[in-house]
């Protein structure tokens, strides 16, 4: 007899009962676990409605490479005596901020999730991500990098890939997986420049200034407005990013890339925000989150079709043709034609 | 044992390798048991892993597996920081296709 278990989201409700009652064991169990989802749906669901405000918890690993850790942080609290604690925080409600009072987007996934953040994850660790739920950030080894909560735009990038992961979920390798790195960036910048007050012609358009242990040659990571001029030292190589198409770098690690060939659309929005002039996250930002959110943006979207959508978002929000056409010209600058 | 570590992605997108032969350590069975329990525990493709997550590929006398942040069992997260701590630092030749 065939595993009727195996298949108990395609078989319809009604079969299974039939077969349970005629004493069909894999039937029976797939009918008790179907029973088991629903509760455990139904205790899902039913807890209170998040808040419809920022919520922030900030949690210390103290070292051990495990997540989420001992709150440490609450919403509302006053500073604590660690700098760690303080900058995530801070960096989670800068973040916050853009997104709602510029583009009205509630939190992250656009119904005010909670902002988490763990920090002293692991020992000397040297790295920030978004584990797909929450900030997870280590402190650096102190001889290549410092702190992972030391950028404002290090956070703004990270929950970034939130955004993107609720909206056009761009697929993580190749360049989608640039584009998905890219919008993380162009974000990044744009809560730094937001909560700076920078113009576009201000803002240094660097991504971790501050992250480099002391005695790095070097910057920051990335530099959108010079992408592969961040860094150069004897330890940490040369800044691998290319600001052109024709410098594509093809690779099989790091998912074919991503952190490299990112460098070309973050140099394309660079030069559309300067271009345009005023604060980057008007216009510009405007366009790049129109094209993220638009839900146009198939996951697997490659830097043409990403740079179509721009201009079809520039259209549609900007009767000016000039804006659009000024996104045409940032794209075919780094060697995209839209056209 | 010849043990030899990847670890690319990561926020800033950087790869580092590092070899480490067992032959000449006195922790050495200590590190054997690691290794076996390291590649007993790992994948035999990449995983996607999460965005900025670091990506490691271990090998141990020729077998290759795969592992990925957060997702690391003890044993490959004590092995990985000790081959990358301890290990000889090997040369990545960035932006080459097949990058191992
Ligand atoms: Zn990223």
């Amino acid at each position: 007899m065939r595993p009727v278990a195996h298949y108990c989201t395609i078989i319809p409700p009604y079969v299974l009962d039939q077969l349970a009652e005629q004493g069909h064991e894999p039937a029976q169990r797939s009918l008790a676990l179907d029973l088991a989802h629903r509760a455990a749906r139904l205790q899902a669901i039913a807890p209170t409605p998040p808040a419809h405000h920022l919520t922030r918890t900030i949690r210390d690993a103290h070292h051990l490479q495990q997540a989420p850790g001992k709150p440490v942080r609450l919403e509302g609290r006053p500073p604590a005596r660690d700098g760690s604690v303080n900058r995530a925080y801070d960096g989670l409600g800068a973040t916050f901020a853009l997104y709602e009072n510029i583009y009205s987007r509630n939190s992250i996934d656009g119904n005010w999730l909670p902002l988490d953040a763990t920090i002293h994850y692991g020992q000397h660790y040297d790295n920030a991500f978004w584990d797909g739920s929450q900030m997870v950030f280590g402190d650096g080894d102190n001889v290549i990098f410092t702190d992972f909560t030391a950028s404002v735009d290090v956070i703004g990038h990270e929950l970034t890939h939130g955004v993107t992961q609720y909206t056009a979920a761009l697929d993580y390798h190749d360049q989608p997986g640039a584009l998905n790195e890219s919008v993380s960036d162009v974000f990044g910048s744009l809560v730094k420049q937001y909560a700076l007050g920078q113009s576009a012609a201000a803002a240094d358009w660097l991504i971790g200034a501050g992250l480099l242990a002391h005695g790095v040659q070097g910057v920051a990571l990335r530099s959108m407005k010079a992408p592969g001029t961040a860094y150069d030292d004897p330890r940490l190589g040369k800044d691998p990013q290319p600001a052109h198409l024709n410098d594509y770098v093809d690779t099989s690690d790091d998912q074919g890339g991503v952190h490299i060939n990112s460098g070309i659309p973050n140099h394309a929005f660079y030069l559309l925000a300067t271009a345009l002039g005023g604060n980057a996250w008007e216009r510009a930002g405007q366009i790049w989150y129109d094209t993220l959110t638009g839900g146009r943006l198939t996951h697997d979207a490659d830097f043409t079709a990403f740079a179509k959508a721009t201009v079809a978002a520039a259209k549609a929000r900007y009767q000016d043709e000039s804006v659009a056409n000024t996104v045409t010209a940032a794209w075919s600058q780094v060697g995209i034609s839209t056209t | 044992m010849r043990i030899q570590v990847t670890r690319t992605g990561g926020l800033a997108g950087r790869t580092q390798r590092a070899g480490l032969d067992t032959a000449d350590r006195s922790d050495a069975p200590h590190v054997h048991a690691l290794a076996r329990e390291a590649v007993a525990g790992g994948l035999r493709a990449p995983s996607y892993g999460v965005p900025d997550g670091f990506h490691y590929e271990i090998t141990v006398d020729g077998r290759t597996v795969y592992c990925a942040d957060p997702k690391l069992t003890d044993s490959q997260h004590e092995l990985v920081s000790l081959v990358l701590r301890e290990g000889t630092a090997q040369p990545v030749q960035r932006g080459l296709a097949g990058g191992n």
